[in-house]
């Protein structure tokens, strides 16, 4: 198991190395990036020195004079020391700026992702008990809509509905116009209040695949022959179902859960933006469209991590709980 | 997943196990169980509409997908302003200036009685010609002169600039004077830089209390008229000459104006203490109007109404501001029609830039579905040849492209797009070139999750029995893997095609609604959504995104039916 973990693990990195040196490539060819109008701006000052001699030192001071792969090898260099540099959109330090928002994303993940496996999980095991029925079919029907939803649209939906027709809820923003007047526990209840239409969209649109899954899973140790075994022997369905079957269910389905925990902190990109949430996602893309490579860097080596210990994980997982899984 | 559903009614339809081994091939069973599946005939109507919807109504809407779409508005503007005049007017001598400093001095000075006053060293001298009537004499500019190299070039010559004064100006200047004397004519020479200006005193203004009123546009009314048109109004004279002309006077001192006209009885000009000016600059106003509109203001209306150019009756509004009076009507504006509420020329109404909607949501349609299509496309072929290799020959090619696999599955693919849609916006990529390059980078990075799944279905597939008996025959490895093993794949790809085909036209409305994505002058719904991003458009024109929004969802929502439906159709195993 242990010689598995580190085969895997060194995989990982491998992986990593190539992802991050593909993401460095790509945030390299950005041009008119941050550098270029920071040094157009500085050009501009009365008795500045030229454009040209500005980008130059500028380039040197963000390491950016050198080709892709020695720039490369220098970020990673400084990267695995934890110095992933002063971001510059945000004129702080990156991690600064990442330990500053994080916990917005994963609150917001958080809360989404419970939501969804709270309803998501019954919901498919009653669609599987009851193949074909009107229930099947609803839940079958709202699946795929959550699945198909734009979380764009949807969200304009919300903010239409709850925002701007009943007026329940800011249209953007983590705090309301007021929340420096509060005091503690009404500072928090504001967040949270603000925090409702984003887990909303999050659920909503995230929960259908998670039903269509338990649904298959579901269905497939129904038709398993130690279920034959267990109606044979005359035990009641209720039994067979939350007790024979529900756990065997559990075991991919706790598999795909524990895949999907380090991705409570990616952040969700859209849904963030759309609300003005200042969690990961959005300072991430924030970070994106304005040329700021050292916070755009971090995060999407950030993510790229985060699914690399997400399978990592699942895979761990489903030999962990699955004890018929043998890992060669 | 519909054969238990009306089990009653389909009895008859049903395949017994008979039939069903004699009659049917293995891909019409697929056919019959998809066709019997509701929510996959669903998903394939909507598909189907969607695509009659795109790629006929393009052809069927009368308009074009960058159609602008212009209307002409009524709306309330300032017209004119009218007032009483109670300043002095100043109308300048043909070539000279009064500068504003001077017109307020001289204001003191008539206030005061003064006969001169001075400005910035200058002395004005002022004639009092009548009542409020004033002619103003000061240092007017008699020549300009450039001096260069010893050379003079003269501009702006005033005809009093005879040869002899030139003369003695050059032998003045050139002996270094500022002040020469010309037939008793006192001239002066100021110099700034090569620029020298020759002045000497004269006429230069008159400034009354009257506002001349041609009757007719185009006329302009000399220095000469309005002089002598004012000293006969002054005398009492009835008639006068100016510029060689003759012309009658007539006063109507009850309403403190005077009509002068021509030898021949045409109405020339008017004089009166009513000012009215157009609020655009240059328009002509008539007498007509301006006698209305002081008809008006004199009986304290509050509309009055003249007849315009084709005999219509115009009405105006007259709003009172201290003195002045501000004549406002409806003039036509022509503007771009966006936002323009459903109608039946614009079924879905317009959007920001004045386009119809519906045309847009058609082109839209095409746009996406393309990219849909083609997006898929490069994924299957990308996702087949290397998942197929790696599946088939296994050992280090396998393990070489499952990890370039797993690099491209670990690659961000949504920031990557923004980055790369960001980048495509600073660089002011075509709109054009942007569609194909969004549909290579979403192919791209999107064939990973294709190709482990075809190589995991050919590691199963090849160690099968017919697989051993193709290679006892001695077939071609080529023919090995696209003959015998893609085509029992191809199930599998097809489900997985159908469902990512939703999620790429997913992908391109969220990066056309981040603005990163299909930009204008195209259409896609992601962009038509948006507007949204606008808090007020999304408040109050609903219908410029719901459309859009329930497009997609409809689209993606009737992939994923059909490839739901296939799944089940194609793997009956899942059936109790």
């Amino acid at each position: 198991m242990r010689k598995y973990i580190l085969k895997r693990l060194g995989i990982s990195l491998i992986i990593l190395f190539f992802v991050a040196l593909i993401i460095y490539s790509i945030m390299r060819c950005m041009p008119s990036s941050y550098v270029e109008s920071l040094a157009r701006q500085m050009s501009q000052k009365p008795g500045a020195k030229s454009y040209q001699e500005w980008l130059d030192q500028l380039n040197k001071a963000y390491g950016l004079d050198v080709g892709i792969i020695p720039g490369y090898i220098h970020w990673l260099g400084q990267a695995v020391r934890g110095n992933f540099g002063d971001s510059w959109y945000w004129n702080v330090p990156v991690l600064t700026k990442f330990r500053q928002v994080i916990w917005y994303s994963f609150a917001l993940a958080l809360c989404a992702s419970f939501l969804e496996y709270i309803i998501a999980i019954p919901l498919g095991i009653i669609s599987a008990r009851k193949q074909y029925s009107h229930t099947d079919y609803a839940v079958t029907v709202i699946a795929l809509i959550g699945i198909s939803l734009p979380s764009f649209f949807f969200a304009t939906i919300l903010k239409y509905i709850f925002s701007v027709k009943l007026g329940w809820f800011d249209l953007y923003g983590i705090v309301g116009r007021n929340h420096e007047s509060y005091g503690p526990v009404m500072q928090f209840l504001d967040i949270c209040k603000h925090m409702i239409l984003p887990i909303l969209t999050l659920t909503i649109v995230s929960m259908g695949s998670m039903m269509r899954y338990t649904r298959t899973n579901m269905l497939e140790v129904l038709n398993s022959d130690y279920i034959r075994t267990a109606r044979a022997k005359g035990l009641p369905e209720r039994r067979v179902i939350y007790h024979h079957a529900f756990r065997n269910t559990l075991i991919p389905i706790i598999t795909i859960i524990g895949g999907s925990l380090p991705g409570l902190f990616g952040g969700a990109m859209i849904t963030e933006t759309l609300f003005q949430i200042p969690g990961i996602g959005y300072v991430g893309y924030l970070s994106m469209t304005q040329g700021d490579i050292p916070f755009s860097m971090f995060y999407l080596v950030f993510l790229a991590v985060l699914t690399l210990l997400g399978n990592l994980l699942a895979d761990i997982l489903y030999a962990v709980v699955d004890p018929r899984v043998r890992i060669n | 997943m519909s054969n238990n559903i009306n089990s009653s009614e389909d009895r008859q339809g049903t395949l017994d196990d008979e039939s069903r081994v004699r009659v049917l091939s293995p891909g019409m069973l697929v056919a019959k169980r998809f066709f019997r599946n509701r929510l996959a005939m669903i998903g394939l109507f909507i598909i189907i509409a969607m695509f009659i919807f795109s790629f006929a109504g393009g052809f069927i809407s009368p308009y074009g997908e960058a159609q602008v779409f212009r209307t002409v508005k009524e709306t309330m503007t300032d017209y004119a302003g009218a007032s009483y005049n109670e300043d002095y007017k100043f109308t300048m001598a043909d070539g000279q200036k009064l500068p504003s400093m001077a017109q307020s001095k001289f204001v003191l000075a008539a206030h005061d009685g003064d006969t001169t006053f001075e400005v910035k060293d200058q002395t004005y001298t002022l004639e009092k010609a009548g009542n409020d009537f004033y002619k103003i004499y000061g240092a007017g500019t008699v020549a300009e002169v450039t001096y260069m190299r010893k050379l003079y070039a003269y501009k702006n010559v005033d005809d009093s600039f005879t040869d002899t004064v030139k003369a003695a100006f050059e032998k003045a200047n050139n002996a270094g004077q500022t002040q020469f004397e010309v037939n008793g004519n006192q001239y002066e020479i100021t110099a700034s830089g090569r620029t020298i200006t020759v002045t000497t005193q004269r006429e230069l203004a008159i400034a009354s209390k009257y506002v001349f009123n041609a009757y007719t546009e185009g006329t302009t009314l000399s220095y000469d008229f309005r002089y002598q048109a004012e000293a006969a109004l002054n005398a009492g004279q009835t008639t006068f000459t100016a510029d060689g002309t003759q012309y009658t006077i007539a006063i109507d001192s009850a309403n403190d104006r005077a009509v002068v006209s021509t030898s021949d009885g045409g109405q020339y000009a008017l004089l009166s203490h009513f000012s009215v000016s157009s609020v655009n600059e240059g328009s002509f106003l008539s007498v007509e109007y301006i006698e209305a509109a002081e008809e008006a203001i004199a009986s304290k209306a509050a509309q009055f109404s003249v007849k315009d150019a084709d005999g219509k009756d115009v009405a105006y509004t007259l709003a009172q501001k201290d003195n002045q009076y501000v004549i406002r009507t409806y003039q036509k504006t022509q503007l771009n029609d966006n936002y323009a509420s459903p109608s039946l020329k614009h079924l879905c109404g317009t959007d920001g830039n004045g386009m119809d909607i519906l045309t847009r949501l058609m082109f839209g349609g095409r746009v996406s579905l393309l990219i849909g299509f083609v997006v898929i496309l490069i994924e299957l072929l990308i996702g087949v040849v290397l998942g197929g290799i790696a599946g088939f020959f296994g050992g280090w090619v396998d393990n070489i492209i499952m990890r370039v696999v797993d690099v491209f599955y670990c690659i961000p693919a949504m920031p990557i797009y923004i980055i790369l849609g960001s980048i495509m916006d600073k660089m002011k990529v075509d709109p054009k070139i942007r569609i194909y390059f969004l549909c290579i980078v979403l192919g791209i990075l999107g064939w990973a999750s294709i190709a482990r799944m075809v190589r995991g279905q050919i590691l199963s597939l090849r160690e099968q029995e017919f697989m051993v008996a193709a290679e006892a025959t001695g077939i071609s490895t080529y023919r090995r893997i696209f003959m015998h093993l893609i085509p029992n794949v191809i199930p599998q790809l097809i489900v997985v095609a159908t469902m990512g085909l939703g999620d790429v036209i997913l992908t391109e409305a969220t990066l056309s609604f981040l603005g990163l994505g299909v930009k204008y002058p195209y259409a896609s719904w992601g962009n038509i959504i948006n507007a949204v991003n606008d808090s007020y458009v999304m408040s109050t024109y609903w219908f410029v995104w719901i459309p859009a929004g329930m497009l997609i969802l409809m689209t993606v929502l009737g992939f994923n039916f059909i490839g739901d439906g296939l799944r089940d159709a194609f793997d009956p195993k899942m059936k109790r």
